[in-house]
């Protein structure tokens, strides 16, 4: 056999062993755009919440920093401890736990939980880009994590609209 | 080669690459003018789509593109040292390398029309955009491309007329890697614009035309261009000997092309070592601008793709380790270190073993969530603590297969030589146990300081450690006694071929780490700004993007065999022609 040939052969074999671990060694699967998620109004708190979590784990990329669980060297807060994390935190500063949820979520850097450093943007902007309702349904599974639920669709409209006027959002 | 025939050459060049510009202005045009209205700021490229097309063309455009600036910058240190040190094999080698860059200009050319002409063809709402943000920047680039494509001709036709005026034409070469680095900081404008954009309102308003050229991602992505474009270069260096040798008739040729392989294969593993860290620069960039961004890029839908790139390069390190270890049978001595030979290759299959272990076989959110943050049988042993440790180590197993190498014709003389190997152990078992503590140390700590403290010191000790190594073995080898010369030429062609696998390893890499960092910005065209509305706005399957990687590979040693044997034939008609 020729030289030139083995040649061509070996590049042959090189690329199809890459493309073969590629294409059966590797799990398949396409990630598509998210999708705007509408709530209706006089959905119960039990719906807002799971629409919630379905943001949390999925359009909202929530879960690319927070882990679900408490665990070492974490980015940030963990999901399961949260709604009664973020009820201490209310109670601290004097304000609302309804104002502190949203304005974790559209101004993250006014109030950085303890031992953590400010590094999440506003889910609201791009490119994340949550709408009004997604932001409550978001705000609602948060509290839903180990405190009383107290926001409610469109009911929290108000305070969530308030939040991001003082926040400049 | 007279002057008539230098100007004819310039001349030749600056004609070539204006009649590919006025193709593609007027291919723009008549295809506007032919083809129906854009629907919602999309045309359909017939078979392959839009999205598959382009991907494949800039791919293969970037390819030749970091062939033809990679390549010049070692062929002018080669030119350099051959005239310091009097060495006309140096000289040849930088000869052959500025006759295989000039010759791929054109098909650089040819692919940045055919990109030129598809991205406001296809996308048209999208350059549109662009055009209104960065226009002025296009021309700066036409600009730096004459002032590159003058040089490299320059450079290239005035080689033979040039030969006693060598700091002159060094300069000339000199010039020609300074215009291709601006060159190349055009581009990366473009790119860092729609990765991590800045200078614009959240509507996309232009606020600063200067911010939206300096973003997060320009620089560090202009130098990881850089130093991968030599590597890329180099090792397309050293594939191109490594052809030669294959096919060459006389053992000179034979001689020759052996050495000009291996001078080639460890100059691109050379400037490999340095990527790692500039890599994880342009990752603190990222994470910088977008927290999110980083993450999603390490670990959400691409991190499969992560252990594939580790699968790469430690393919990669395996084929120069076994290129090396095949080497030492021309050295004469060289068969002292045999018994060594079996001991680097477990530290490098540990290390390559530990690289690929995936941190989570998540392949989305939702299987993140179900699994938990590690895996649930492998636990930490796939987290970055690990993987820094194994690549550091693998890296300094296979600079001491080099260092073996290089050295081993040699038998030192100096009175502290006992001393100094002991020195050497003592270095390389120190340093890797330093890595091997911080690693396991690096479990304990906060992701914040693992990421920004203790992988750098990683890096650091690396370095440090080879620096060291390098610097004691060129003073303890100094006036060494000689065993006997390199039998050059004299080696099995089962080596040559390993430099075959590592270029295509090479090119598949930069394919796949390309797609990532195109990805990175998912649905969207310039990130958080325009969002890509096409049919097409969805990341692809892991095995449609290795099937595309591969199609552009091949399709890319197609062209490069063609280049290759237009050398071979312009040699064999006796000219100098490229």
């Amino acid at each position: 056999m020729s030289g030139v040939l083995k040649l061509i052969i070996v590049v042959f074999l090189i690329n199809a062993f890459f493309t073969y671990i590629g294409l059966y060694l590797l799990p398949q699967a396409e990630s598509h755009p998210p999708k705007e998620i509408k709530i209706e109004e006089g959905i119960t708190v039990e719906e807002l919440v799971d629409i919630g979590k379905e943001i949390v784990f999925g359009k909202g990329q929530c879960m690319v920093c927070h882990p679900m669980k408490t665990e070492t060297g974490m980015r940030a807060p963990a999901i399961s401890s949260i709604g009664a994390l973020m009820e201490k935190e209310a109670k601290e500063r004097g304000i609302s736990p309804e104002f502190h949820v949203f304005e974790a979520l559209v101004a993250p850097g006014a109030y950085v939980a303890e031992g953590f450093e400010n590094m999440m943007p506003p889910v609201h902007k791009p490119p994340i880009g949550l709408t009004e309702e997604e932001l409550i349904a978001v705000a609602a599974y948060l509290q839903s994590q180990g405190s009383r639920v107290t926001i409610s669709f469109p009911e929290s409209l108000k305070i969530l609209k308030e939040v991001l006027k003082k926040t400049g959002g | 080669m007279g002057e008539g025939k230098v100007a004819q050459g310039i001349i030749k060049g600056i004609v070539k690459i204006t009649i590919f510009l006025i193709i593609g202005f007027i291919g723009i045009y008549l295809l506007k003018g032919i083809l129906p209205p854009a629907e919602d700021g999309y045309r359909q490229f017939p078979l392959l789509g839009s999205r598959v097309w382009v991907w494949i063309v800039a791919q293969l455009h970037l390819n030749f593109a970091a062939f033809v600036l990679g390549v010049p910058i070692f062929a002018v240190a080669m030119e350099f040292l051959g005239w310091r040190r009097k060495d006309e094999r140096l000289d040849r080698i930088a000869y052959d390398f500025a006759k295989l860059f000039t010759l791929a200009y054109t098909i650089t050319a040819i692919l940045g029309t055919v990109l030129m002409v598809s991205l406001p063809i296809l996308y048209p709402k999208f350059v549109d955009y662009m055009i209104k943000i960065l226009g002025p920047t296009w021309w700066v680039y036409i600009a730096f491309m004459y002032g590159e494509v003058f040089f490299c001709y320059l450079y290239f036709y005035s080689w033979h007329k040039m030969q006693d005026r060598k700091g002159l034409h060094i300069l000339m070469g000199v010039m020609l890697n300074v215009l291709g680095t601006l060159l190349l900081l055009v581009p990366n404008a473009w790119i860092g614009f729609m990765t991590t954009p800045g200078g614009v309102t959240e509507t996309g308003e232009l606020v600063s035309r200067w911010g939206a050229i300096n973003t997060y991602m320009w620089i560090p992505l202009t130098l990881h261009r850089l130093v991968a474009n030599v590597v890329f270069g180099a090792g397309l260096g050293a594939a191109y000997a490594a052809y030669r040798f294959i096919t060459a008739k006389t053992q000179e040729e034979k001689a020759y092309y052996d050495w000009m392989g291996y001078i080639s294969s460890m100059i691109a593993i050379g400037f490999l070592v340095i990527l790692p860290p500039i890599g994880y620069l342009l990752g603190v960039e990222i994470y910088a601008f977008n927290e999110q961004m980083g993450i999603q890029l390490m670990g959400g839908f691409y991190a499969w793709l992560w252990v594939m790139q580790a699968i790469l390069i430690g393919a990669i390190l395996l084929f120069v380790n076994y290129y090396l270890w095949v080497s030492l049978n021309k050295m004469p001595g060289g068969e002292r270190y045999f018994r060594y030979v079996k001991f680097l290759f477990i530290v490098v299959m540990l290390g390559y073993a530990v690289w690929l272990t995936p941190h989570s076989v998540a392949l989305s959110l939702e299987e993140a969530r179900r699994i938990g943050a590690y895996h649930p049988i492998l636990g930490k042993l796939g987290v970055m603590a690990a993987k820094n440790t194994a690549v550091t180590i693998s890296f300094l197993a296979t600079f001491l297969s080099y260092e073996i190498f290089r050295l081993s014709n040699k038998e030192p003389t100096v009175s502290w030589a006992g001393f100094g190997k002991f020195l050497r152990v003592l270095l390389m078992f120190g340093s890797s146990a330093v890595l091997i503590g911080l690693g396991v140390y690096s479990y304990m700590v906060p992701a914040v300081v693992r990421v920004k403290i203790i992988s750098p010191i990683q890096f650091g000790i690396f370095f440090l450690a080879i620096i060291a190594i390098y610097v004691l073995d060129s003073l303890m080898y100094k006036n060494a006694r000689t065993l006997g010369e390199p039998r050059w030429g004299q080696m099995p062609e089962r080596s040559q071929y390993a430099l075959i696998a590592m270029m295509v390893t090479f090119t598949w890499l930069m394919g796949l780490m390309g797609y990532i960092r195109s990805g990175g910005r998912q649905h969207w065209h310039i990130y958080g700004i325009m969002k890509d509305t096409s049919p097409e706005a969805y990341l692809p399957t892991h095995g449609f993007a290795s099937l595309v990687v591969s199609a552009v590979t091949l399709i890319f040693f197609a062209l490069v065999a063609s280049l290759f044997w237009s050398i071979m034939k312009y040699e064999k008609l006796g000219g100098e022609k490229a």
